[in-house]
């Protein structure tokens, strides 16, 4: 029997398409339509790649064990820990990150997402100068000009040039593909700067001098910069400030390319700072490239709880947030932590090897509906449903737009938001036992 | 003069930080009972350290306390302090020294990140090397140190003084990127090299004895002091502060 279904939101990256088509063929996932090659995959290879049940590693050998087993060892390991780092929580919905930093509070542990590999740079600048942003869909009725920043958005985000800059239909012009301009900067030429009507190549680790003379150009103070600054031409950088000045809307995106290189948060304040300087002429915003698609659900859930985005501390029983001392990464590189429970999320496959060796250290348990990096690291590994596929909850879209996910698959797998309230439930009685 | 010693015991989870804000000199005066927290477990303080007191005083000018042992994870100490000494005699963790408004800390080790964090008065004395963040503010803060004094013998870290705003840091050796970013006034000396000094001051004076690598664009050459260049800036936001190099990296590839 064949099967359509409309409307399912793509689980993968967080531009949340939720126009995808699913085709089923006797239960299973047999085609998907409008989601790009990385979303695509997400559902076409789900089939046959699960684990069938939990995995407790027992010596060298991992042996089969119920989910009781697997939720008693999980309150046992956490409620006994002196520093529980909880870290993911990019791949599981609000509902389960709500509980993850509950249980953050409940055991004295650490709660931090991917965030602090990935955007979190952005956060902290935000959290110095503000966020001049707004929501896609404003940008793609708005906008006529466009930059990516450290960003290949055709190879991350592959669909975001079509629903929301390049390729999308606007509201407000007659053909937008012809009155929109892109620009690009990156440290290379990407697939994405070949569609660029203005490509800046800067040298590794040059966005922040890059930006500080496209401020002080706008500024009027351009007779100081020099005639290159970090490979770019002092010509070129006049022509996108003109550019930049020129626009009725402009929208910046960047990436973990700025982010994650050198001066980190420094060059997002900056990049932030040119936006506050160019909004003196002319309407400007500016947006991270989200990637896992909640990540950004876990920076509202933890905020809403905590007051922190990410990196919280519940170790004194109130919250303490110090990236770079609450961060997962410096935690396991300092051998700080005596446990872990990674929720849907890969640190073998990213954190520094200091990391994943302290992790095969101590009791790990990881929740991933299949076999990844970090399960060669874990003690216990605990199959979910897959979010978006068998289990349904809220995701917040890159841009901050909550969206509900469809579950569209019978299931035999229990949610992580289940599994979670049993351990968050388990734990609390046994500290009220206590 | 009263001295307390406080030395370490060893630990079953040694990698363990150890929050410390009450190691401070006023809180040794009297018998009260003082706790640290290792990991999410409060302790009494003697069930980490063995304490030796020895004198007795009643303010706290006279008190010297001295930190012994493994102190390379014990966080905040002389928290707020406003008197007396305090003498660590290996390394020492993060945020020591932090919103310190008087008397002394002098550490023989290294120190770890958030040294003298947000201090507003007394000094610092570091033999060894100092963090990230030695000098600066909390995330979000607009003000880093206020006053008093900090020196280095060894090198720092990356943000040294972010937001440096009143007082003095005298680095002997190399500091890391991104020394001086976002100073509002104060002066941060730096003998040795350093990269991307000064990003975005808008107040202030540093001081670069060395080379500084990676120079940003938007500073305004205005003359030369001293045999060294001076420069104003940052131009990016109308800053006024002073910047003095004494060689400028040749051939940058960032220029
Ligand atoms: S762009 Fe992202 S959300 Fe959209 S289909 Fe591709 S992977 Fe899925």
């Amino acid at each position: 029997m064949e099967d359509k279904i409309r409307h399912v939101i793509c689980p993968y990256c967080g531009c949340l398409c939720d126009d995808i088509l699913i085709e089923m063929t006797g239960g299973e996932i047999s085609g998907v339509e409008n989601a790009c090659t990385l979303g695509a995959r997400k559902f076409l290879d789900d089939a046959g790649n699960r684990l069938k049940g939990p995995i407790m590693r027992k010596g060298d050998e991992w042996v089969d064990i119920s989910y009781e087993e697997a939720i008693d060892y999980a309150v046992k390991v956490l409620s006994e820990a002196d520093r529980p780092l909880l870290y993911g929580w990019s791949g599981c919905m609000t509902e389960t990150q709500a509980i993850g930093a509950h249980l953050a509070e409940l055991i004295g542990g650490i709660v931090d997402s991917t965030t602090s590999v990935c955007h979190g740079p952005s956060i902290l600048a935000i959290q110095e100068v503000g966020h001049p942003g707004c929501t896609l869909g404003q940008v793609k009725n708005r906008a006529d000009t466009i930059i990516y920043w450290g960003s290949n958005t055709i190879e991350a985000h592959p669909r975001h040039l079509s629903r929301y800059t390049n390729y999308a239909d606007a509201y407000f012009f007659h053909n937008a593909f012809r009155e929109r301009k892109v620009i690009v900067v990156d440290v290379r030429k990407t697939v994405t700067a070949e569609i660029a009507t203005e490509f800046v190549q800067i040298d590794q680790g040059g966005d922040y001098h890059v930006l500080s003379a496209l401020r002080a150009i706008i500024r009027e103070r351009g007779g100081v910069i020099p005639d290159m600054v970090a490979g770019v031409p002092k010509a070129q950088l006049i022509r996108v400030a003109e550019i930049c000045r020129q626009a009725k809307f402009g929208a910046l995106f960047f990436g973990v390319g700025i982010t994650m290189t050198g001066g980190k948060y420094k060059n997002i304040r900056n990049a932030i700072e040119f936006i506050s300087e160019l909004n003196r002429y002319t309407k400007w915003t500016i947006s991270p490239m989200r990637g896992h698609s909640n990540v950004y659900g876990s920076n509202e859930v933890f905020t809403w709880i905590s007051g922190y985005p990410f990196a919280v501390d519940y170790s004194r029983g109130i919250a303490f947030y110090n990236p770079g001392e609450t961060t997962a990464v410096d935690i396991l590189a300092r051998k700080e932590a005596d446990a872990a429970l990674i929720m849907s999320s890969d640190p073998g496959a990213h954190f520094p090897r200091v990391c994943s060796e302290h992790l095969a250290r101590i009791p790990t348990i990881l929740f991933d509906p299949y076999p990844s990096a970090t399960t060669h690291l874990c003690t216990l590994q605990i199959p979910t449903a897959v979010n978006g596929i068998d289990a349904a909850g809220t995701a917040y879209r890159m841009d901050g737009i909550p969206i509900m996910t469809r579950r569209f698959m019978e299931t035999v797998y229990p949610t992580d938001t289940k599994l979670m309230q049993e351990i968050y439930d388990r734990i609390r009685k046994v500290k009220e036992d206590a | 003069m009263m001295q307390v010693t406080l030395t370490m015991k060893p630990r079953a989870k040694p990698f363990l930080p150890i929050e410390a804000e009450m190691i401070v000199p006023m809180n040794f005066i009297g018998s009260r009972e003082l706790f640290v927290w290792e990991g999410n477990k409060k302790r009494r303080l003697e069930d980490v350290f063995t304490v030796r007191k020895e004198g007795n005083v009643n303010s706290p000018e006279n008190i010297v306390v001295i930190l012994r042992g493994d102190t390379g994870r014990v966080k905040r100490v002389g928290e707020y302090m406003s008197s007396g000494i305090i003498t660590i005699e290996g390394d020492i963790g993060m945020h020591c020294g932090n919103f310190m408004r008087g008397g002394n800390i002098v550490i023989h080790g290294n120190a770890d990140g958030w040294l003298g964090r947000e201090m507003r008065a007394g000094s610092i004395l570091c033999h060894g090397n100092a963090g990230d963040y030695c000098g600066s503010g909390y995330r979000g803060e607009k003000r880093g140190m206020r006053g008093g004094k900090i020196e280095i013998m060894g090198d720092a870290g990356d943000y040294l003084g972010e937001y440096l705003t009143g007082g003095e840091i005298h680095v002997h050796g190399n500091a890391g990127m991104f020394a001086g970013a976002e100073m509002r006034g104060g002066t941060l000396k730096i003998d040795g090299d350093v990269r991307i000094p000064a990003a975005n001051m808008s107040k202030g004076t540093c001081i670069i004895g060395g080379v500084a690598h990676e120079m940003l664009p938007t500073f305004e050459k205005t003359g030369e002091k001293n045999g060294m260049v001076v420069f104003h800036g940052d131009v990016a936001n109308k800053g006024k502060g002073e910047l003095m190099i004494r060689q400028v990296q040749e051939n940058s590839a960032l220029q």
